[in-house]
């Protein structure tokens, strides 16, 4: 019973739903408003992605005549699901992950795959064509990021040299045994061997969140915001929830990889900090860029991504492999 | 890059150069701003000129007859339909129309967007009337002076002749 | 309380799309021109949309041309409710100086309800932040109305 409970205060409140769109909010209100200051301009308030939220929970939903009608509405939920799921593997205070298993980087890698698969599939249960040029080009982001991403995780699932219980290889593709490793000899940011690693992932978040110079699947003035074009009323609201708390998780997923095992002992000012990184890395990595940047074409992303970001990320796992 | 890096960030630490205009006063607009138009109806003397040389004929005029025989003119001017060119303003000669620099137009009902103003075009006095006598002493004192004028005209004649 | 909340946050976040109707782009530029550091309409929660599925509020300028006449129609009809029309400039209520051209087909009344119209050619920028200030009440108060 009293199990039960708490698995229900993992999902419901803490790491999961609750805390997830609060972060959310949090983060998505923040980045809109420092945007905002960047640009010289006074901002919304720090409420206005909420604001939007209800908004869109109050509207009609028009479903296009040619959308498969089923498939219209779960999409947006199951992505939604699978990335509170994320939330869920995440250690993010103290260590301690809601569930953990043997190979929670993958499981991780898989979901954040899901989401964006969800909205791809979602748009094009549309029928409409500027949801199908957003979707080819979300595919290609995908393929642009994902590339990076797993060389990211390959370099740090190799430094931490416990022998995974699995495949009886020397890389651990657990969290935990991350975060233990990190308890035990600082953070991972600090071994110079995976700075470019922790660099490659900073280029990551944005594109992986979609945010404005990465946005190429949601560009709102040449395809009518593309993956979302035919998106009105709730499923709509779910899907900006949802990116709302895509900011979250990156961020939080950084926190893990490279700043963990860091504690002052009381969770609360543990809690605090957290919050206060994952917002620092929230003006990095996606409120400058978008305050500076144009957004890029397709092919640019791609072409950055595989030669600028996956550089980065192979320099490392070399390093990593070679044992520096 | 760099560049505008530096300056989102030290954008930051300065006041953001937005107006606070839905909150306070809306700002003045500029000089000659030709904003929505004034019509002044006591100095008008319905010479029609405004309605000719108005592009978009935003102009309206209805003549109403009175009873006492005079006509109570009303002018029209639908500021949706007005593209603010000034050439009614320039052209009219007793300056009644001018343009202010009011540019908040801004309303849900077709009225909000009227500018109206009439005025009353007194009919001329009328004629006295004469009684019967004075009409014949009127056609008496024309008789005479034709007569006289012919006398004179005969008096030339025979002048002439003799010369 | 859901219901209040959603009815409070409706007049916070009007979205806005644009129609040009055969516009002479000069009330679009000054619409966009509603959206820089000098008059931030993102402050009070507006946001440009790229697609009328998302809209609120839908802002058409320019007379309505015979070619554009059909696409408006059919764009209008896209924007869920409740939703509030914004005619912006002289030339969606008459037609302006094009009035009587064998090209033009309005006024906008024909075709919609027009809650709220700004006059001028062009508008001033906050003769247009108070016309979008108001078509967000009327935002609130529909959807008021569409609950009862």
């Amino acid at each position: 019973m009293n199990e039960l409970l708490l698995n229900l205060f993992y999902v419901l409140v803490f790491p999961g739903l609750l805390f997830c769109i609060l972060m959310g909010v949090l983060l998505a209100g923040l980045d809109r408003v420092w945007v905002a200051r960047m640009q010289r301009r006074v901002g919304p308030p720090l409420l206005q992605p909420w604001y939007d939220f209800l908004k869109c929970c109050g509207k009609e939903t028009i479903v296009p005549r040619h959308a498969k009608k089923a498939v219209y509405f779960a999409a947006p939920v199951i992505g939604f699901v699978a990335l509170m799921t994320i939330s869920l593997f995440l250690p993010v205070v103290k260590g301690r992950a809601a569930f953990s298993g043997t190979a929670d980087l993958v499981v991780i890698l898989y979901l954040l795959t899901l989401v964006s698969v969800c909205m791809m599939v979602g748009a094009s249960a549309t029928g409409s064509p500027f949801a199908g040029v957003g979707l080819s080009r979300e595919m290609v982001a995908m393929i642009s990021y994902e590339l990076p991403f797993v060389l990211v995780i390959l370099a740090v699932s190799r430094v931490t040299l416990s022998t995974d219980a699995v495949t009886g290889l020397p890389l651990t593709f657990s969290l935990q045994a991350i975060m233990e490793y990190q308890e035990a000899n600082g953070p991972l940011i600090t071994h110079w061997s995976l700075i470019p690693a922790a660099i490659a992932m900073l280029f990551v978040i944005p594109c992986e969140v979609g945010m404005h110079p990465f946005d190429v699947s949601e560009a709102e003035t040449e395809i009518c915001e593309g993956t979302l074009a035919e998106y009105s009323g709730p499923p709509l609201a779910v899907y900006k929830l949802t990116h709302m708390v895509k900011m979250y998780i990156m961020t939080a997923l950084f926190c893990v990889l490279f700043l963990g095992g860091l504690s002052t002992g009381i969770l609360f000012f543990d809690v605090v900090i957290f919050i206060l990184v994952c917002a620092l890395l929230t003006f990095i990595t996606m409120s400058l860029p978008h305050a500076v940047c144009a957004r890029f074409k397709t092919e640019q992303v791609f072409k950055f991504y595989w030669t600028v970001v996956a550089g980065f990320a192979a320099v490392s796992l070399i390093l990593v492999w070679l044992g520096l | 890059m760099l560049p505008y890096l530096t300056k989102a960030v030290s954008n930051l630490f300065h006041k953001p150069s937005t107006e606070q205009f839905p909150t306070g006063d809306p700002p003045k607009a500029a000089e000659g701003y030709r904003g929505r138009l004034s019509y002044d109806p006591e100095k008008c003397v319905n010479c029609g000129m405004c309605i000719r040389v108005c592009a978009p004929q935003c102009m309206e005029r209805t003549i109403e007859k009175l009873e006492n025989g005079d006509q109570k003119i009303t002018f029209t001017f639908d500021m949706t339909s007005c593209t603010f060119c000034s050439m009614c303003a320039d052209f009219c000669a007793r300056h009644a129309i001018t343009l202010t620099d009011d540019y908040m137009i801004v309303g849900t009902k077709p009225e909000d967007f009227l500018v109206t103003g009439s005025f009353v075009k007194k009919a001329p006095p009328p004629k006295p009337k004469l009684t019967p006598e004075q009409i014949a002493e009127m056609k008496a004192k024309a008789e005479a002076a034709k007569k006289a004028k012919a006398e004179a005209a005969a008096k030339a004649a025979a002048a002439a002749d003799n010369g | 309380m859901f219901e209040k909340l959603i009815d409070n946050s409706m007049e916070k976040s009007p979205w806005i799309f644009h129609i040009n109707a055969g516009s002479c782009n000069g009330c679009d530029i000054e619409l966009v021109s509603v959206l820089t550091p000098r008059y931030d309409a993102e402050r009070l929660g507006f946001k440009l949309t790229g697609t009328p599925r998302q809209a609120d509020i839908v802002v058409v300028s320019g007379p309505i041309t015979v070619q554009t006449r059909d696409r408006l129609v059919r764009t209008l009809a896209q924007v869920p409710e409740p939703r509030v029309v914004v005619s912006l400039g002289s030339c969606p209520r008459s037609g302006n100086v094009f009035k009587g051209s064998y090209a033009i087909d309005g006024p906008l009344e024909k075709y919609t309800h027009v809650d709220v119209s700004v006059g001028g050619c062009t508008p001033k920028p906050e003769a247009i932040m108070a016309a979008l200030v108001q078509a967000a009440q009327i935002l609130a108060e529909k959807r008021k109305e569409m609950r009862k």
